[in-house]
This record gives C-alpha cells, structure tokens and sequence, in this order.
C-alpha cells in the first residue's frame, strides 16, 4: 500500500474543501485536496448573496473569511468585488434581478444603472438561454423599480458548425483555444452591441479565462459586456473552480482526483489518515489532521456514528463526545439546517476548519 | 459490473463529463460521454438498438469518471456499447488486429529485423492505409527480438516481486524490462518476469470483449501462482496497471472461476513508481542518486491518473539531486493506444495533442518523461522531443558520476 504523508489533508473540492486548503497552505502546510470532481457551487453563479451574508452575520470572522476568500480569488485571477454590508441586484438568466453582495468582478458589469440601455445577446442554436424571454421580463422588472434600464433582445449567428445543439461549454472552449474563434464572436457581438451601452450574453467566455483576459476582450470590444451564468454546467461557476483548482496546485497543494475517501482512520481520538478507495488496493494518505467538506450528497466516511459538528468544527457523535480532535468539519456537513446553505456559509466553515487544522500541526511545531 | 446497474440512476447530467472529455473539445459532432454514456445506456438496457458510430471516437482516457462527482462509471458503459457495435468489414479486420498486439508481437518478433524494414517501407505503409485503413503519417514501434528474461534468483522469498511487462515492453521494448529489473534489483527487489502476454486493454478499447475476456484468463491462470504465494505484481506501463488494478476492467466480474484470483491481483498489483514511492516512505528505497542537471517535463498518462495513486514518478524523479521536473497537466496526448493510428480518427488524435504539445513547446525540455509507451510515441511524433520512461532516467541517475 502506498503511503503518502501530509500536514493537512482536505476532502472535498467545493467551495468549503477549496478555502480550507488555501487557508491551509497559506500558513504554510503541506496539503493535499482528495475529490471526486468539482463541488455543486460549479452549478452556480459564484455569488454571495445579501441573504446569506445576513444569515451569517453574527459570525465573529465573517468580514476574516470573506476577506480571505476575496484574496485568494485575486490570486488565482477570478477576483471577487462587492462588500458584504451593501446589497446591490443582478439579473439572472430567467429574466429576474437578485439581490448580490459579492460577485466575480466581471459579472459586475450587468449591475442595473439608471437608464443604461443594454442588449441581451444570445447565439442561434444555443440551448438553455432565451434572449426574447429575458430581455422582456428584465424590461419589466426594471420598469417596476423605475430605474429607467431597458433591455432588447439580439441574437448572432456563428458561421462554423457549432454542434446541434450549440452549448455554452461548445463555445467556452473555442473560446479558450481558437483565437480565430475569437475574433468571430468578438465581431460578432460587436455588431450587435451597437447603439447600446452594454451587452449581457449567455455565460460562455472561457472555461479557464482570468479576468484580465476577459477584460482585454472587452476593450477590443469597446463596449463593457456581462455574461448570464447558464444551466449546469455553468461556465462562471466552472472557471472559479477550474483557477482556484489550478492556483493551489501551483502553491504546492498536492491534488488527489477522481477517488472517494472510504475511511478516516481514528485512533484513540485523533484522526491518523485517510484511505482513498483507489482501484485494486487503497491509497493511504497519513496526515496530522484533516478536513471533512464531502458535501452531503456523497456518503460521509465518518459513517452513521457523526451527528455534527461542535464550535471548534471537530465532529460529533450522538452521545456528544468528540470523535477526533484533529478532525474538522467544513461546508454543508458541518450544518444539518438546509436553509442554512449557500457559498457564504461554505466559505466560512471552509476557512475556519482550515485554520484550525493547520493549527494543529503549528502547536506541535511550537512545542 | 452488474453492481453499476444502480450507477446509472446516480447521473445526475451535470454534465460535468462532457467538461473534461478530450474528444469532445475538439470534435463539434462528438455527442459527449453524458450522452453516449449513461443517457444512451438506459435506452440499450431497455433493448432499444442506439447504433452509433460516435463510441468508437470514445479514447477510454477516463477522465469522465474520475470527474463524476457520483462515481458513476461512464466511459464502462461507453465500453459496452463499443463491444456491441457493428463495424464496417475493413474498420472491423484492422480492430480485429489492433485487438491483438500480444499475436502481432509473436508473429513479428520471428524476424524482427525483416518486420521492421517492411513496416517502415513507404508503399507497405500505403498499402496499409488503402487496405487496412491505418494512416501513413504514423511510424510503427520497431520490434525487437523478445529475450526479456527473469535474472538469476539469489535473493530471499519476500523480496522476490513478480514484473508483469504487458506486450509492448516484451515485444518492443525489452531493454526497458531490464531497466526495470535493474531499477528493482538497486533497492534489494528480485522480479521475475511473468510469463504473461497482453493485458486486455488493446481488446477493450477495439471492442473485442471475447478476446479481452480470453487475455484476462489467460494472465490469471499466469498470475495465480504467484499471487497466493503473496508476491506484488509490478507493472511499468500505466494501461497494463490501470487494467490489472480494476480486475482486468472487470470482464471477469461474472467468471466464477477466475472472478476471486483476479480481485487478488488487483489488490497485488503497483505501479513500479508506486512500489518505489512507497519503499522510499519505508526508508528502505536506495537513494544513492548522482547529480544531474536535466531539465524535465512529465507527463502524466490517462491511465495513471486513472489508477488513483498520485504522482509517485513526479515525486521520485525530484528525488535525484540537481534535477529540474516540470509537470506539464496538459490534459491527454491523444494517442489511446491504437486510437491514434486510426486513419478516421489520425486528425481527432491529433487535434487533442495540441495542447500537450503546445506546453511541451513552452516548456522547452531537455526530455520529456512519461511512463506510457504511446504517450511517447505521440509526443514524438507531435513535437520534436525525445520522449523516455521515468524508469531509464532514474536508473541512470544511479550510474551519473561513472558517465560525468
């Protein structure tokens, strides 16, 4: 069997499990992140919004978490703007506005602004967007506020065989990797843009794209564009993934994919290592402490014994007692209210357990 | 596999498949793995013919499934359909052969000066592509004459492991055995080399599942022995791995004669970089590495990332004092064993390449290292790098200061 030895081992690649390592790794453990595909925040738009910020509000280290958050998205090139104290509205693609308090710093741009005229691109053939359906709804909405935007409906047409029928992960990945690809939608949704003052189209800039691209498409546009985040799998929601992913791998954090965690070794209450159900025999990965963030779908490795978390984030059993204290539970299992959910809550715990396990490690250092 | 009858309801169509497939960023027609996997499937339970084409784009790099965020075996079930498709007559005789590199090995290695000579002549390869539909633009591995052979045992029963060289090494490449042997023999391992011959992947991936289920036995029967006797089985290509690891992908699973021993040599079998890893853990690997300053760049096989264990080569060639090892993750070659010499699928195999390609370029190596033999060849072929196994550079690492 194969042992691999690690500081911090985390499970889990959703929003909670990606924070977690980050936070992890920025006081300098050794991390490794075990998942089995992306988190379902890649479903998503990637906001915070308002509702979750005030639900989570009597968080002593709420403004520490999100801060951290916002940093470790600069770095990875898929900065956030907002502040957690204002709610602001953005439109969403089934023609409604939703109350938003942080958001990627380049889905901003479709932020109504008095009797700013947009226009709602959308590409023929593509499925999952409707331009004529939002751009009718949001014209309504915005005269319910008086705010004066209107939205009218454009459609363009990409010459090259797309597929049948077009998605948006289609042209996302044209977009990455064909630069005379490019320049087509470029001029494309140039014709379109004219006599607006901005245009909004269906999430599809790049699976990998940082902001500093998109913002370089937009100059040569000369017109600030927004994309809509679509149906699963949603691009936005993909590329905070795919550059989070992609800048702790490059901060040294060890990526362990496609593998679920069977079991978490717990001895005399301390959590040793994790087994990693690889095919033929299992990987073991040996670790000074660990971050539960499996979501609550998948099954959890802590079995039918866990029956949630206490306020330092160590797991629980029915009885109450500790089941390890080097063991740290994030995102949604570490809260049994579904209400409760949302990347705001993930981002939180997810900082929290990191912090806590990289701790461990540091205490031992010290003594 | 009867196990997966529940997976297909775990598809939940995220599509998160469809992000990572190969074939699908770069083919505008290709259908996707969401569809031609678990979508599909249910109709082909339901006994409804979805006759398509489209499988045999399938490269069976896995990436699908190891995405899944439910384990939902997609790229199995595009396997299925591969093995029921009916092919036209050329395609189906060239998928026949292509099922069978362990045959082909045989016959060539008679005389395998005579083969190689008349594998690389010009109007050969012509012919081939008119007749076989196999494209010209591609080189064949030369053969070699197959005398990879177990070196004498003198060491004690538990250091003895058993070297399972999987056809290429054994027809093409025994040269690279013995590195292997030799990598083995400087941490006190003896391995004798099995008398195995293919491991089935090749049959699966041409959809001949007779002939892969034929292969399978025929390695268990070779293996089992060893195995009860609780010797590690080590594999240095990572399909021969990846097939040994998940049951020989699991077309034994209903075999009740042959369904326990190949479990056991699931659970025996580790990548040679794995076994290593894991003896350097133990401090019992020998380290005595000589400084070098190579500049590298590795590659990652599919088929190694498929086996779940990390990245022991990435790791173990950081070992070797002065040397620099960039990992590329650029995604697949495009290669997929016999895939790529397809003349259908030549442009398709090429087109994935590209980014491999591209971050080889940028990379700038002295070599690139990447321990799947049609990786290499890909890599060659697609830049002009030379492409090596891992294994010759760490085994060499051993003897730098007698070349410096």
């Amino acid at each position: 069997m194969g042992t691999d030895r690690y500081d911090v081992v985390v499970v889990g690649a959703g929003l909670s499990g990606l924070v977690a390592a980050g936070a992890a790794a920025h006081r300098k453990q050794k991390v490794a992140l075990v998942a089995t595909g992306p988190g379902s925040f890649v479903n998503g738009t990637g906001w915070l919004k308002a509702q979750e910020i005030l639900r989570a509000s009597e968080a002593p280290d709420l403004r520490e978490a999100i801060a951290f958050f916002c940093e470790l998205a600069r770095l990875a090139g898929c900065p956030f703007a907002g502040d957690i104290s204002t709610a602001r509205s953005l439109p969403a693609v089934l023609g409604d506005f939703q109350s938003v308090a942080l958001a990627p710093l380049t889905l901003w741009n479709a932020e109504p602004r008095d009797g700013v005229s947009s226009a709602i691109v959308g590409v023929r053939g593509l499925s999952c967007f409707d331009e004529n359906f939002m751009a009718e709804r949001l014209t309504e909405r915005a005269r319910l506020m008086s705010s004066g935007c209107t939205y009218t409906a454009r459609q363009i047409c990409l010459s090259r065989d797309m597929g049948v029928p077009v998605t948006t992960l289609r042209i996302a990945q044209c977009f990455d990797c064909d630069p005379v690809f490019r320049a087509e939608l470029l001029y494309a949704l140039w014709a379109a843009a004219s006599g607006f003052k901005r245009i909004l189209v269906p999430g599809m800039l790049g699976l990998n794209s940082s902001a500093e691209q998109i913002a370089e498409f937009e100059r040569e546009l000369g017109c600030p564009v927004c994309e809509i985040p679509t149906l699963p799998p949603s691009i936005p929601g993909l590329r905070i993934f795919h550059r989070l992913e992609s800048y702790l791998h490059q901060s040294g954090v060890e990526l362990y994919r496609g593998f679920p965690v069977e079991q978490v070794e717990i001895h005399d209450g301390l959590c040793t290592g994790l087994r990693v159900g690889s095919p033929g025999h299992p990987l073991h990965l040996c670790c000074q402490s660990a971050v539960l963030a499996t979501g609550r779908r998948s099954a959890s490795p802590l079995g039918e014994e866990y029956a949630g978390c206490d306020q330092q984030m160590r797991p629980l059993t029915s009885t109450g007692s500790v089941m390890a204290r080097n063991l740290f539970i994030a995102g949604p299992l570490s809260n049994s209210d579904v209400e409760n959910h949302g990347n705001v809550l993930h981002i939180l715990t997810g900082y929290r357990a990191g912090n806590l396990a990289a701790s461990i490690r540091e205490n031992h250092a010290a003594r | 596999m009867r196990l997966d009858d529940f997976a297909i309801d775990n598809c939940l169509k995220c599509s998160l498949c469809n992000t990572v497939c190969p074939v699908l960023a770069v083919h505008t027609r290709y259908p996707g793995p969401k569809r031609l996997g678990p979508e599909l499937e249910r109709l082909r339970r339901e006994g409804i013919s979805t006759d398509t084409e489209w499988v045999e784009y399938c490269l069976g790099c896995h990436r699908c499934d190891l995405v899944c965020p439910h384990q939902v075996n997609v790229s199995e079930m595009i396997a299925r359909a591969k093995a029921e498709n009916r092919k036209p007559l050329i395609r189906g005789l060239r998928d026949w052969w292509f099922a069978r590199p362990g045959l082909l090995g045989r016959l060539t290695t008679i005389l395998p000066t005579l083969s190689n000579f008349a594998l690389s002549l010009k109007p050969a390869r012509f012919l081939m592509s008119k007749l076989m539909q196999i494209t010209p633009q591609r080189k064949f591995p030369s053969y070699a004459r197959p005398n990879l052979r177990s070196p004498m045992m003198t060491g004690k029963e538990s250091q003895r492991v058993v070297f399972f060289p999987g056809c290429f090494i054994r027809n093409n490449r025994p040269d690279l055995g013995r590195v292997v042997i030799g990598l083995l023999e400087r941490s006190g391992l003896a391995a004798e080399v099995a008398s195995t011959e293919c491991c089935g992947v090749p049959a699966m991936a041409n959809g001949a599942a007779a002939e892969a289920r034929a292969v399978a036995r025929a390695n268990v029967r070779a293996l089992a022995q060893q195995v009860d006797a609780g010797l590690r089985i080590v594999t240095a290509c990572s399909s021969c791995g990846h097939m040994l690891k998940t049951g020989f992908g699991g077309v034994l699973e209903d075999d009740k004669e042959f369904a326990g021993t190949a479990q056991k040599i699931a659970s025996r079998t580790f990548d040679l970089a794995e076994l290593l890893r894991s003896l350097s853990d133990a401090g019992k690997l020998n380290v005595n590495f000589q400084p070098t300053s190579l500049r590298l760049a590795y590659h990652a096989p599919c088929h190694q990332k498929s086996q779940g264990i990390g990245r022991p080569w990435y790791h173990l060639l950081r070992m070797i004092p002065g040397v620099s090892v960039e990992d590329l993750d650029a995604g697949c070659c495009g290669m997929s064993g016999t895939y790529g010499f397809k003349q259908e699928k030549y442009a398709v195999s090429m087109e994935i390449g590209k980014e491999l390609f591209a971050s080889i370029s940028a990379a700038q190596p002295q070599m690139v290292v990447t321990e799947c033999a049609t990786c290499q060849m890909q890599i060659e072929h697609g830049t002009t790098f030379k492409a090596v196994h891992p294994a010759e550079i760490l085994l060499q690492a051993y003897d730098e200061r007698r070349c410096g």
